[in-house]
């Protein structure tokens, strides 16, 4: 398979208040297309900065990555814009939405900004009615960001994330601010969209949604500590808590 | 704990406390000026006529030869105290030469005081009362100083008949009776030996003048006395406040532009603290949850901002200090302000700034009562309530991406936005009101207002009609041989001359002088009426509006008055509008040997309608056959008359500096704010690979969209808007209505939008460049 991200000795450093905080050690990683990989870790062990560092949403301190062969380092701010709006798509643990825009325009906003999207904005936006559809939130496309609840509002940050049909998806703890229900829901459509081809990144505490995941890494201080391969999930509840059984004590052997 | 909260608060809410800060500054620094205006405008005559020792009464006697009005107003038992001012008569500027060059910068008689018959207090420009003047030296007024570059210590030379003295130029001096318009009276104070030494030439006394300052309890006796004696005026103190009409009117512009300025800092200033409350609902919540009850919540944020009103209305109360100064510059040239109360007002205003801000602050914070603290939390990520917004769809939008995104944004917020549009076309039509006004004070639609006939050009040089301004029975005279003289050198035209003289007039019980004009010489023009017809007989008179309010008459009424001692009936015909005289006589009528109260010079039509290239160059054939460089066109006259272009002209100049100053501040402030509070969008807007370029423009096109849009509400309403404002103003001036203003298409409609626009696009998007720091992985540290 193809590979779609690969970081070599990759590193991130803060300063804070003059004290060197080395967040991410030498992490080299490679992601295939089509795989869904979790990241876990305790609070502050990096998972989030990693995210942000792969996806090109922030910069590295040093290392490589690599994301469909190009080096992101090595593009302008310019160019990352783009293949973060052609070839990315993101999802936050907070429903981030823009307040001045009904949710459905929040959906296509990324495509009516993309140079790669050909079709009329007619066309787009029945695209994004169709996504919605698909989330079962086509009800709510009218409506202001105030009037969903946040498991629909996650379920519309899917839709915009999907709507340029990236090649990755990148999920900063998805399920984060949602109940049992809703993360559930969320979960499942993500799995949904891997097992159409699209390769999701996935931060996440969580280890039912991990269990779902087809590989697992574990980050402990900025350093990849362990990794699991998981193989691909299929959908059986026996399956999910047996791989959840699994996965929690192959954590515990990480110290989790 | 407390304070311990405050400091954090400061800290890291840096930005906005700072931005808050500013807009304190700003609003004080407006507000402690606007009030200093508004003291110097209402009360700021009244005491220049306090120190300046003005009396009850001033009688003015002009143009005539000697008789005993001095005397019988001392015999009268209501009078306590009489002092007399006699003045020498310079009739041209050309008597004076300054660096070789004889003197062409002003038209009336100048007039010479002594320093020992000084009758009240006058200043120099440091406001200090001048005792006494030295030998070989002179003060002199506005009117004698208009474009003329003379510095302290320079010398004028004067020769009057055999008669010449070379005096040193000491400054400038205020004086309370006098006008200081260019189109008064120049007055010079010199030294008494100097004076007796002119004295004693005949020159000096072709015309004379006395004023009498009187202080009495009984005003109406000394006018009782006056009526027996031609080229005698009395003035009460009250009625000479009018001769600061063009300086109230100065002050009336600036105070409204201060309260446009206050407007705009408070309107500023109430979104800034919106801006900030609402950013902090989240720990509002959180302060809530842990049991901290609303009162001290509220306390708190009342606390830090007081902390900063307090801090930016004393700054701004010294910085405005500097920018009264530059406000009042005009009005303190001609007047003694007082600077005492001024101080008090100001820091009483900036005190009215600080409690305005708790007021605001505390409107602001009501809601953290009603909160419960999972509501607080709820909304803290902006601290905003959502509620539908836009009718747009983008889907359905033909907008490029950034544009459709300004404009939802702009009607997303109508409030937020209309309130700048309310402010950036108040700028606008500052700007262009004024450009207005300084065009129309000088156009020559105005003419009729001159009530002149039409004409091409205008003999202004008092000496040449000085012998119609001493014995109106003249004017055939000086009319003929002006005619002759234009028809010698190949410019044949025929010649008019308008006066005013003051008359009593009464109608049943009412009774009011009036000044009387009328157009003497061969013209197919009549004056122009509003209502009625122009007289045609020389038992009729049209009167302005005033006039016949003052008399209590209407058309058709019989009015009389009393000329040449003789009383005269005449029928109200009509109605006119004037900025020179209340009535108008048919041009028939005999005034006799009566010196003129006012002439308007000798105005020219000449024959054939040449053009403007021929009427020019006639114009600069009679300067030199006249000897005089004051023979003017019709623009030229009216710019001259009025005096008031020059001024608008410095107004609209400074209110342009101010517009791009104000119209700056809003925008990078403002802008700076969104910016702040937009901060987890912007990080959104990255992370989904929108660029800088796009983020910048969609900052910089709201601005944009808000100032064409204030150009446009500006322009829809500026010509109704200045025509009403003109009409208040030429009510005060003259007593004129139906007055339309004059504009320049390319100045109103063109510079000033393109000043407004141009300064937002380019404070909005160096602003917006601020956006760049922003990063798309701020999405995970945003609150």
């Amino acid at each position: 398979m193809d590979t779609v991200l690969q970081t070599k000795g990759l590193c991130k450093t803060y300063i804070v208040n003059k004290h060197q905080n080395n967040v991410l050690k030498n992490i080299d990683l490679t992601i295939s297309e089509g795989e869904m990989v979790a990241v876990m870790g305790p609070s502050g062990s990096g998972k989030s900065t990693l995210l942000y560092c792969v996806s090109g949403m922030d910069k590295v301190t040093a290392g490589e990555v690599f994301f469909n062969g190009r080096e992101t380092a090595k593009l302008s701010d310019k160019e990352l814009a783009r293949l973060r709006l052609d070839e990315m798509g993101f999802i936050f643990q907070q429903m981030y939405m823009m307040k001045n825009l009904s949710v459905l325009d929040n959906i296509i906003f990324p495509a009516v900004k993309s140079k790669k999207n050909t079709e009329s904005r007619r066309q787009t936006e029945e695209r994004g009615r169709a996504l919605m559809h698909r989330l079962g939130i086509d009800d709510v496309g009218g409506n202001d960001i105030n009037e969903v609840s946040g498991g629909q509002l996650q379920r519309a940050c899917i839709c915009r994330s999907m709507i340029n049909n990236p090649r990755m998806i990148f999920a900063d703890e998805p399920t984060g601010a949602l109940n049992r229900a809703s993360s559930d829901e969320v979960m499942n459509e993500l799995l949904s969209l891997n097992r159409d081809g699209t390769t999701i990144m996935c931060v996440t505490h969580d280890a039912k949604v991990a269990a779902k995941c087809s590989r697992v890494l574990y980050l402990v201080d900025g350093g990849i500590v362990g990794e699991k391969e998981m193989g691909h999930f299929d959908g059986g509840d026996k399956e999910l808590r047996d791989r959840e059984r699994e996965l929690n004590n192959w954590l515990m052997e990480q110290g989790w | 704990m407390f304070w311990r909260i405050l400091k954090k608060d400061l800290k890291r809410k840096k930005t906005m406390n700072i931005i808050l800060l500013l807009f304190v500054i700003l609003c004080s620094m407006f507000a402690a000026a606007a009030v200093n205006n508004i003291i110097a405008v209402t009360g700021g005559i009244e005491h220049y006529f306090d120190v300046a020792d003005v009396p009850d009464v001033i009688v003015q006697i002009i143009n005539s030869g000697e008789n005993d009005v001095e005397e019988k107003i001392g015999e009268l038992a209501c009078v306590r105290e009489i002092r007399t001012e006699h003045y020498l008569c310079v009739l041209s500027s050309k008597y004076f030469k300054h660096n070789g060059k004889e003197l062409d910068n002003f038209t009336n008689t100048a007039c010479l005081l002594s320093d020992s018959e000084m009758a009240i207090n006058y200043f120099d420009e440091n406001n200090n009362i001048i005792e006494s003047v030295d030998k070989g030296c002179f003060y002199a007024n506005a009117p004698f100083l208009q474009d003329m570059d003379i510095k302290e210590g320079d010398e004028v030379e004067l020769t009057v008949g055999d008669s010449h003295l070379t005096l040193k130029f000491m400054g400038r001096f205020k004086g309370a009776l006098f006008d200081s318009r260019n189109t008064a009276f120049p007055y010079l104070i010199i030294n008494s030996a100097d004076y007796d030494y002119l004295d004693k030439d005949e020159a000096t006394h072709i015309m004379n003048g006395w004023q009498f300052c009187v202080n009495t309890s009984d005003v109406d006796e000394i006018r009782e006395l006056a009526k027996d004696y031609s080229g005698v005026y009395v003035y009460t103190r009250e009625e000479i406040k009018g001769i600061y009409l063009y300086d109230m009117l100065s002050a009336y512009v600036l105070m409204m532009i201060s309260i446009v300025l206050m407007f705009t800092a408070f309107v500023v200033l109430r979104f800034t603290i919106g801006f900030t409350i609402s950013e902090e609902f989240r720990e509002i919540g959180v302060m809530k949850a842990v049991g901290i009850r609303g009162g001290s919540i509220r306390s708190l944020y009342i606390v830090k901002y007081l902390a900063i009103a307090v801090i930016g209305a004393l700054i701004g109360y010294f910085c405005s200090v500097p920018l009264g100064d530059m406000m009042m510059k005009t009005i303190s040239e001609n007047i003694v302000l007082g600077s005492e109360s001024g101080t008090l007002m100001g820091l009483l205003s900036s005190g009215l700034v600080v409690i305005m801000i708790l007021l605001f602050c505390y409107n602001c914070t009501r809601s953290v009562n009603k909160l419960s603290p999972i509501d607080a939390v709820r909304n803290g990520q902006t601290g905003e309530r959502f509620r539908k917004k836009s009718f747009l769809h983008l889907g359905r939008s033909k907008l490029p991406q950034a544009a459709f995104l300004s404009v939802n944004d702009v009607i997303s917020s109508p409030k937020q936005f209309s309130i700048m549009i309310v402010v950036f076309t108040l700028c606008i039509l500052l700007m262009a009101i004024m450009s207005n006004f300084a065009l129309t004070f000088k156009s020559e639609k105005i003419l009729r207002f001159f009530n002149v006939p039409s004409c091409e050009a205008h003999i202004m040089d008092s000496e040449i009609f000085a012998e119609v301004a001493a014995d109106q029975g003249t004017y055939k005279q000086t009319i003929a041989d002006t005619e002759k003289l234009l028809a010698d050198n190949g410019m044949p035209g025929k010649c008019t001359i308008t006066t005013a003289t003051q008359f009593e007039t009464s109608h049943e019980d009412k009774t009011a002088k009036l000044l009387f004009g009328v157009m003497k010489g061969e013209t197919n023009d009549t004056l122009y009426v509003d209502k009625g017809s122009a007289p045609r007989k020389t038992d009729e008179i049209a009167v302005t509006v005033s006039a016949l309010d003052d008399l209590g008459a209407e058309i058709g009424d019989r009015v009389t008055a009393v000329i040449n001692e003789k009383e005269y009936e005449f029928i109200i015909t009509g109605t006119y509008s004037s900025f020179i005289s209340q009535a108008f006589l048919y041009k028939d009528f005999d005034l006799g040997n009566l010196p003129a109260y006012t002439i308007l010079g000798i105005q020219i039509h000449f024959d054939g309608s040449p053009d403007k290239e021929q009427i020019n160059k006639n114009i600069e054939k009679l300067k030199s056959l006249l000897g005089t460089d004051k023979v003017h066109s019709t623009s030229d006259f009216i710019e001259h008359l009025t005096g008031m272009s020059d001024t608008l002209n410095a107004i609209k100049q400074m209110m342009m500096i101010i517009t791009v100053i104000v119209t700056a501040l809003i925008v990078i402030l403002m802008e700076r704010s969104f910016i702040s509070k937009e901060k987890s969008e912007i990080a959104l807007m990255k992370a989904v690979g929108v660029g800088n370029g796009s983020i910048i423009l969609q900052h910089s096109l709201r601005f944009v969209i808000v100032s064409v849009i204030a150009c446009i509400v500006s322009t829809a309403v500026l010509m109704p808007i200045s025509n009403v404002m003109m009409n208040w103003v030429g009510n005060m001036v003259g007593d004129v209505s139906g007055m339309k203003c004059d504009f320049d298409p390319m100045e109103i409609f063109v510079i000033c939008p393109a000043i407004l626009i141009g300064v937002t696009v380019i404070g909005s998007f160096l602003t917006a460049l601020y956006t760049k720091t922003i990063k798309a992985s701020d999405t995970a540290s945003i609150e």
